[in-house]
Parts: structure tokens; sequence; C-alpha cells
């Protein structure tokens, strides 16, 4: 079957996991911004668990199928509508040949995630199927290798669970990084009692954070050295800028601190302007927890 | 054969809960290069799956791991290998192997990359010059007489940092990054030298073009440098720029 793009988004893209191995020449990782809605996508659908999927912004792309299929939406709610008819999130949508789907209003996060059953053939380049510098353009189609196996079961509590570490306001958590001690005392302060929030200057190279401005004890004088997803530069202006899944490899600006892996995806959700606590955990915590709910996941995967 | 000196000063600390980092003092120093292309090259020959990436630079190699396979694994005694006591024990192993002297290349080619300074190319030449009260010809010369290492590569896919620069040369980055640099655009920022290997926005100082590819996304090895590798200019006239110009669907 044949998926058409018949209108582009504003910077729709096809994600996996990312692209690693490459990151010593310059390559960023790229892949999910939001891994728990793109592999609950995966999940719901029976699917490979980091199989490539739609990553879906506002105004986002209008999609059209040539062949009845199965497909799930998760992650950001973007009130998607079949033939103008409002369907549901995080639940198999079966699709009629010739049906349109189109996203009307962002009520809820940042970025959705749409999945096919089965496969939807594209290139892959340096062992990832992730998008670099491209975006979803009008005109594109996109061939589906569809799969008719059975649905599995998902128990509704623990999808709960899951869309909480998503969407559940707490605390974003981060481990200190190299320049931490660096930082004015009253900074620390300031980083650990005040909330903070995404600006409009966010995009998938990197989060810009606004709140009151941090300041370093001496100026920076670092050598440039490998960042992460999830690292929090200082920039000279005093604001943090979060780097994520296109971030360059290197950088040279104060490292901080860097997001656990675990509240990647809920960052990487909060909608411009909405307050945030930002909160230190240890890196046995953020490691436990992480492999827990990736456990479940896989749970999933191995039992269907 | 040269008794192989390791340097003592390395430490290894957790950088997030998905990297660790080695690192040895923080300064621009071939030496310290050397070393940590060597770590590089024992930890890429121990194929540990788990690994994602090893990102080598100036100071520091940056090695991102796969917590679920790290998850699934046990290790002396604990559920999974603590990444921090992994990094230790790879660093014991590396400093106590004597075999990875061997592994170090004895001659190493200088890549020799053309470079057009014409002034229509090289469009901070006249800003470069009035900095450092210095002739147009002398840059060129000051330019193209060193042998720069490659320190490390990143901002771009295959964006080498080398240096250093020739002092009377230097020149701070632009206060406000220009819109548009053009791909194969050699530029300077304070002691380092570079080649911009796509069109991008950037903050260096622009005084030549190269018309030689330096990132091939359809062709391993993709980037034309990597890090440890000597790198040294030579001019060449505008109409020899233009005949050899690889770029030349991407400017038109």
């Amino acid at each position: 079957m044949q998926l058409n793009i018949l209108k582009k988004g504003v910077a729709d893209t096809l994600q996996d996991a990312g692209r690693y191995g490459f990151q010593h020449i310059g390559i960023p990782p790229c892949g999910y911004m939001d891994y728990l809605s793109a592999q609950l996508a995966n999940i719901i659908l029976g699917n490979p668990l980091e199989q490539v999927v739609f990553e879906i912004h506002f105004p986002a792309s209008i999609f059209s199928f040539n062949e009845a299929v199965c497909i799930c939406i998760t992650g950001a709610n973007f009130v998607p509508v079949v033939n103008e008819k409002s369907v549901e999130l995080n639940t198999p949508i079966f699709i009629e040949a010739n049906e349109t789907l189109q996203f009307l209003q962002p009520i809820q996060g940042k970025i959705c995630y749409l999945a096919v059953k089965g496969k939807i053939e594209c290139n892959s380049w340096l062992k990832s199927q992730s998008y670099f510098l491209e975006r979803i353009q009008t005109g594109m189609y996109f061939s589906v290798e569809k799969n008719n196996s059975s649905l599995p079961t998902i128990h509704h509590e623990w999808l709960q669970r899951i869309y909480k570490h998503i969407f559940q306001p707490s605390p974003i958590r981060f481990i200190p990084g190299p320049a931490w001690n660096d930082l004015d005392p009253a900074s620390i302060q300031i980083l650990l009692k005040k909330t903070f929030s995404t600006s409009l200057k966010s995009n998938r190279m990197g989060y810009a954070i606004q709140g009151e401005k941090l300041a370093l004890l001496k100026p920076p004088t670092y050598l440039s050295s490998a960042v992460t997803k999830g690292t929090m530069q200082l920039l000279p202006s005093g604001e943090i800028m979060v780097l994520m899944a296109d971030h360059q490899t290197i950088g040279g600006y104060a490292n901080i601190g860097q997001i656990i892996l675990l509240d990647l995806p809920k960052l990487a959700q909060l909608k411009n302007d909405t307050p945030f606590y930002w909160n230190i955990v240890s890196a046995e915590i953020a490691q436990q927890s992480y492999i827990e709910v990736q456990n479940e996941f896989h749970q999933y995967d191995k039992n269907h | 054969m040269v008794q192989h000196q390791h340097n003592t000063e390395w430490k290894v600390k957790l950088l997030g809960d998905h990297a660790i980092q080695f690192c040895l003092p923080e300064k621009i120093d071939p030496f310290i290069v050397e070393q940590i292309q060597h770590l590089n090259q024992y930890i890429m020959a121990q194929n540990l799956l788990f690994f994602k990436d090893c990102i080598p630079s100036y100071h520091t190699l940056t090695v991102i791991f796969d917590l679920n396979k790290l998850g699934k694994m046990t290790w002396k005694g604990t559920p999974y290998p603590i990444p921090l006591q992994l990094g230790q024990s790879l660093l014991k192993e590396f400093l106590a192997d004597t075999n990875e002297v061997k592994k170090k290349e004895t001659h190493q080619q200088v890549i020799q990359i053309p470079v057009c300074y014409d002034i229509s190319l090289g469009s901070d030449l006249a800003i470069v010059a009035k900095e450092n009260n210095i002739g147009i010809e002398d840059i060129i010369q000051k330019h193209c007489q060193p042998i720069y290492q490659v320190y490390c590569i990143g901002f771009l896919p295959g964006f080498a940092y080398m240096g250093k620069v020739d002092k009377a040369i230097q020149s701070p980055r632009h206060a406000t990054p220009r819109p548009l640099v053009m791909a194969g655009s050699v530029g300077i920022a304070g002691a380092q030298t570079g080649i911009y290997p796509m069109n991008s926005p950037g903050g260096w100082k622009i005084i030549g073009r190269t018309p030689k590819t330096i990132f091939n996304k359809e062709m391993a090895p993709y980037a034309k440098f990597k890090m440890g590798d000597q790198v040294q200019f030579f001019p060449i006239s505008l109409k020899e720029f233009t005949k050899q110009n690889e770029y030349a669907i991407e400017h038109t």
C-alpha cells in the first residue's frame, strides 16, 4: 500500500532510534525526540519497538492512504481527524482506502508520532532511517509493507504509567555536568529554586530555556568536548540551551548538566512558556529507572 | 623503538546517565591528542556492543553507551556493569597494555589542500589584514606555512578543528555569526583554522575557499579528515579554483 503526503507540515520527519557510530566524524545522532511515545506507537501496533515512524510537529502534514491499513498516533494531541471524524490517541485506528488524516490544533504536547502497522519503506543512511537536515515534503509518497499479525493486548494501567512519564508535570531531572562547580553559587540557587520554561527558539537541535539568567564564577575558557542528548549548555547570554536529537557532536560552552534519559521525552513535549522546575538526581537512580521502563517495553515486544 | 610514555593524569567521569568521559588536562597539546587517539583505538578494538559512539576531542574521549544493553548484562557480581567502574577498568587495562604502541602509524602523510585566497572568496581577508596590520600576501603565506594538526571533528559533519594558526594572523570569531557561509570556505577562529564542509551559518573569519569536497554523504569514509591528521594548505588562482571546483552544482 502507499501513504501520500498531500501537504507538508512545518518540520515533519521520519525517525528511528537514531544514527550512532558516526559522531566522531561530526554526524549528529538524530532519532526520536520523545522515544517513549514513538516506542508506544510501535508496541500498540505490534511493530518492532524501534521501527521508523513519522515525527510530526504543528502545523502538521496531511496524510492519505490508498488502501485500508491500521495506524497508531501517540505523543502530542494535535486533534487528529480521519476524513474529518476525530480519532483517539494511543490506540489502533483502522483506516479505509483513500481516507485522509489531518491534525487540527495543538492541545497538548509538542511532538506527535504516527506509526503504520507494518514497515514504512524509506532510505537508510549510515545504518539509520532518521532524517537529518531533510523534511517531509508535499507530494512525497511512501510504500508500506503491511503485516496482518494480531494486535497485542496493552494493559491500560501500564499505558497510563508511561503516559505519566511523558506528560505529568514534575521537575526535569538532571545530573550535574563538568562545569557545575564553575557556576556562581547564587546561580545554583536560582537553578534549583526558580521555574524555567522552553522558548520559541526551540527545535530538533536544541531547546532554548528561558528563566532567570545564570552566571559562571569566571569567564569560560573550555576546550570543545563531546556533548550528548540532554546536555545543558550555559550560553554567554546566561541562558541554558538543552541539546536535543539533532545536536552537534561537540561543544565549547559550559556543560552544567545532563538531563536524564527518562525525562527527555517530558522536556521534548513541554509546550513553550509552561513553567517547570529542575531537580538533581543521581546517575544510579537515573539508570535504574530508565532500564526498568525500557524492560517493560521489551516485555511487550517479546510477548507479542 | 622509542619508549612510549603513558600519561598518568587520566580521569574517568560520568557524563549524565548514558556516557562516560576519559579526561586529560584541559589544554591544546599534540601529545594529549595522541594519548586520546590511542585510548580511542584501544576501546574501539575491544568491540564492546554496548558502546554506541566514541567521540574524541582535544583532551577528552567520550563514550556513549547503550543503557538497554548494559541493563541486560551482569558484571563482576553486580546486576549490570556500573559505567564508571567499567570505564576505570578499561583505563587500567589500557594503561597496562603495551601492544597499543605498535598500532601507531609510523609514517603519517600530510594532506595537501588547495585554497583560493581571492578576495571574492575570502570575504574577511580585509578584516583579518586590518586587525593584524598585515598584508593579504603575508596572510596567505603565513596560513600556508604550518602543518596543522586535526584536534577534533564536530560542529558540522566532517568539520575539522585544526591548529595552530600563526599568531600574526589570528582573528576572533565574528560577534554575530554570518547567516550563510559557503561550503569549502576556509576560516580562522583564534588559533584554529577549519573548512566548512557544507553551506551553513558560521562565525569564523573567512579567508579563502577550497574547491575540494570535505564531506561526502554518499561514500565512506565520508569525512576527508579525522582526528590526528596532518594538513597543509597551498594557494591556487581563481582560474584554477573554478577548474577544480567540486561544489559546482551546489553553488549555482
